[in-house]
């Protein structure tokens, strides 16, 4: 694989699991616009583990995965009291006064960032965003897929039905706290360096717009959301300010006529039936229609 | 017989800023008796529906659901209690299939940590799946359970939260207007569907407005009107009380003229 | 409950009056304390709040009337600024003389007002679908974002990334018991009032400010007693247009030079600003505009530059979370459907 291929897998792989991050918060209908400070928090835990503790990966990976899970699971709770706009602009915050901190602080390196000795090659990071993949997939199939999707629907009649709303939520937040985490973490270890100015408002705002552009009723939403926006750009051979003008078009594009995102369950259900039938059987959704 | 009341309500109390929405309403409902709960409109039913499935904190007054103080559970628990609704405008999740909707009601009894991991979504022989499919064509709905729910006819979306309210298995049954919009034909069918559930032990409280609907299935009326209780007793005799004529009709004076005259 | 945007006269003048009167009292102390420096830095936080508070009306009139949070309005902000540089530059208004920056301006404001009505064409009027769900509300706000993107990164191909000097003629420092106050920006401070007190008077007195209240209460209802959504909609992004492109305008002159970037500081302080007064109320607006100002003044006298962002961003946060409503704003806005 020549370099410059690799560098755009590794980015893909980081930018599916901190897609798949944001997305399980999002299935159940929270939006979160501080991404970026989750997967700051993962990056810098591991790199200081591995530059100033002197961890190996096996170690600083599943910390840096714990200790996002574990700030997803703190800032839940405050962050659950508020709904709508004001939880998008509570996230929002969060992230920027999270990469505040670590511009300010002087033990995480300040504005120069921090340099990562030990190396991660793009296998494992392709290894791992299989896995969380995978992950999503199988849990988006579980009743907890069916909670955080019913929530999403219909929160009041959610509780109606006996889900906790709250806890599920508070578990999306840890989840997604660790995805994140996980993310930041494969960043540091691959590209050997982290810095704060990275963690900005602007990597937030992508990793939310990859999950809505991509669909947020299946597990295949940041798939196609992340995949299109990595490598769009790449199809278009356009470079430099044209790239963004490209995706602000699309985004623009999407809201206005499929604001439900690339993937919906409908197309899913649409291309499994295909699939199952591929010699023009009657298809099974076709039934009441008559 | 007060040993045999499953869901008692005591003097219920509900105001929105200074309009008294339910004034001291209290009546019991007996394990396996079908009550209907008519009433003007604005006369406070839904409210009540909200009061006792726990939307709306109660102002004052007991909810007691098989000896049980219920009024200061969560939502979440009085469906665990045994408590189940269905809702006057049409509350199913629009972005799951029919028979994903239905699943949603076995929640009470799937929702622990091994039965949240199960997958429900890949396998169609899983058993809840065929629980939930069964349940549908029990209620004679025939539609494809993968289909989105938002597609469907209003009659049956209507029957399918219904069905979504009885896989909690539970004690009591509140429908909010089961009938309202559906053909003469399909309120049979939903009265005959409902009186055959009844007959297994479950309590039915139905807020409706077709009175043939009511006659055909309760045998009991509570009638609210402005938020108080005026009539409480056999359906039979909810047309010629002269509170429930002078609360729909306005026709008091002239019913009371008549009574004085006749005696 | 339209004293989301419009405050009833009472409370509407008690408020801001104990604010302005808390202000001063603040400026007192902080003088007597610490004498002119900090009085100095009160000065300049004050002045620099004129700025956000212009930007956060823009931000607060959408979200309190269309409970739409427009991402798009700091790029307004620096649309103004640099289509107003450049246009210049390209000596396009070489015929107005020495006025010639005025008239440049100008048009820069009418260019943000422009591109406002464009976001309003594709973000707003197209997306009245409602599918009724929890991340329904957030349709227009990332089409907006997705605009961000476009007008940002346009101005960088016109422009080029470098900072640019603005030429303006005058500069003027005003000495007040040995304070420095700028003159551009004591302008600023008191047009960026003016203004706001116009838009109050407007939305309280016309049919047109009776129509916006309406549809801020609800949308549907408006139509059906006969607002014409349609048509009262496209003014609020006007409005919003024109506050940004005002502020950005005021900044240009204040500092004498203009960047693609220069909405991005300003826009998260404007947000911040709208936060704290709470979402929907003009007056708290522009409370919040002076505090976030004074705030950040303060905060790189006492604990250094890069302390600013942490401090506006935390105190941020612990009011959504402890006081979502902020300081005037009512608790509904913003929240979705229930």
């Amino acid at each position: 694989m020549s370099g410059y291929a690799s560098g755009i897998v590794a980015i893909l792989c980081i930018n599916l699991i901190f897609a798949y991050a944001i997305f399980i918060c999002a299935t159940a209908g929270q939006l979160n616009l501080g991404g970026a400070g989750f997967q700051a928090i993962g990056a810098y835990g591991a790199a200081y583990l591995s530059a100033s503790l002197f961890q190996p990966v096996w170690v600083t990976v599943p910390a840096a995965m714990a200790l996002g899970g574990l700030v997803g699971f703190l800032i839940s709770f405050p962050v659950l009291r508020t709904r709508g706009v004001y939880m998008v602009l509570a996230t929002y915050a969060f992230g920027e006064v999270v990469a505040g901190y670590f511009l300010k602080s002087t033990i995480f390196g300040g504005a120069t960032g921090i340099v990562v000795p030990d190396h991660l090659d793009v296998a494992p990071l392709i290894v791992a965003a299989v896995l969380v993949t995978l992950f999503m997939f199988a849990l988006m199939a579980t009743r907890f897929g069916l909670t955080l999707r019913s929530i999403h629907d219909d929160e009041p009649v959610a509780a109606i039905m006996g889900i906790n709303v709250r806890a599920t939520q508070v578990a999306c937040f840890t989840i997604g706290g660790a995805l994140a985490g996980l993310s930041g973490a494969l960043y540091a270890h691959h590209f050997s360096f982290v810095e704060a100015q990275y963690f900005n408002s602007l990597l937030s705002i992508y990793v939310l717009l990859f999950v809505l552009i991509g669909g947020t009723q299946t597990a295949w939403g940041p798939l196609a959301g992340t995949l299109f926006f990595t490598l769009l750009p790449e199809l278009l051979r356009v470079g430099g300010s044209w790239r963004f003008i490209v995706f602000g078009v699309a985004i623009v594009a999407m809201m206005a006529l499929r604001p439900e995102g690339i993937v919906t369950r409908a197309l899913v259900a649409r291309i499994a039936a295909r699939l199952r039938r591929p010699f023009g059987g009657p298809i099974r959704g076709a039934r009441h229609a008559g | 017989m007060p040993g045999n009341d499953l869901l008692v309500l005591d003097r219920l109390q509900k105001r929105f800023g200074g309009l008294t929405v339910i004034g001291d309403v209290g009546f019991a409902v007996e394990a396996g008796s079908r009550v209907a709960l008519i009433g003007p409109n604005g006369a406070g039913k839904t409210t009540l529906f909200n009061l006792i499935s726990g939307v709306y904190p109660l102002d004052d007054g007991s909810i007691t659901l098989a000896g049980e103080r219920i009024d200061a559970l969560p939502v979440r628990s009085r469906v665990r209690a045994g408590l189940s609704r269905s809702f006057q405008n049409i509350r199913l999740m629009p972005h799951l299939s029919v028979v994903e909707n239905v699943m949603l009601g076995q929640h009470v009894q799937a929702s622990s940590l091994l039965g949240l991991a199960m997958p429900i979504g890949w396998m169609p022989g899983n058993r809840w799946r065929r629980m939930a499919e069964a349940r549908l064509a029990e209620a004679g709905i025939d539609v494809d359970p993968d289909a989105e729910v938002s597609g469907l006819p209003y009659g049956i979306r209507k029957k399918i939260e219904v069905v979504r309210a009885l896989m909690s298995r539970p004690r009591v049954l509140m429908l909010d207007e089961p009938a309202a919009g559906l053909n003469p034909r399909e309120t049979a069918e939903l009265s005959a569907f409902l009186k055959g559930i009844a007959s297994d032990g479950l309590t039915l409280l139905v807020v409706e407005h077709d009175m043939a609907f009511v006659h055909d299935l309760c045998t009991r009326t509570v009638v609210l009107n402005f938020g108080r209780l005026i009539y409480d007793g056999p359906t039979a005799g909810v047309q010629d009380n002269p509170d429930v004529r002078e609360a729909y009709l306005g026709t008091r004076r002239v019913a009371g003229r008549e009574a004085g005259h006749a005696a | 409950m339209s004293d989301a945007v419009l405050p009833r006269p009472w409370t509407a003048l008690a408020k801001p009056a104990l604010w302005t009167l808390a202000f001063c009292g603040l400026a007192v102390v902080g003088t007597a304390l610490g004498g002119k420096v900090i009085a100095q830095q009160i000065a300049s936080g004050l002045m620099l709040g004129a700025i956000y508070l212009t930007v956060a009306v823009a931000f607060t009139l959408t979200i309190g009337v269309l409970n739409f949070l427009n991402f798009t309005i700091p790029t307004m902000f620096m649309l103004a600024g640099m289509m107003a540089w450049g246009l210049n530059a390209a000596g396009l208004f070489a015929f107005a003389g020495k006025l010639g920056w005025l008239v440049a301006l100008v048009v820069g404001i009418a260019c943000s007002i422009l591109a406002s009505l464009v976001v309003e064409r594709f973000t707003y009027r197209y997306q009245r679908t409602r599918h009724g769900d929890a991340t329904e509300h957030a349709i227009p706000l990332v089409s907006s974002l997705g605009f961000l993107l476009i007008f940002e990164h346009l101005v960088l191909v016109a422009f080029g990334s470098e900072a640019q000097r603005f030429p303006v003629p005058f500069k003027a420092d005003l000495q007040l018991f040995g304070i420095v106050i700028g003159l551009p920006q004591l302008v600023s401070l008191l047009m960026a009032l003016a203004i706001v007190a116009v838009l109050t008077a407007v939305l309280r007195r016309t049919r047109m400010g009776r129509a916006l209240r309406t549809i801020a209460e609800n949308p549907d209802t408006a139509s059906l007693l006969g607002v014409d959504v349609g048509r009262v909609v496209p003014v609020v992004f006007v409005l919003s247009g024109l506050l940004a492109g005002l502020a950005g305008a005021l900044f240009t002159v204040n500092y004498g030079e203009v960047s693609p970037f220069m909405g991005e500081n300003v826009g998260s302080k404007a947000i911040a600003a709208m936060v704290l007064g709470g979402l929907g109320s003009i007056w708290g607006a522009i409370a919040g505009g002076l505090v976030v100002g004074l705030t950040e003044t303060l905060s790189i006298h006492f604990f250094g530059g890069d302390s600013v962002q942490m401090s506006v961003w935390g105190l941020l946060l612990v009011i959504i979370i402890v006081r979502p409503q902020g300081l005037f704003g009512r608790p509904s806005v913003g929240k979705g459907k229930m």
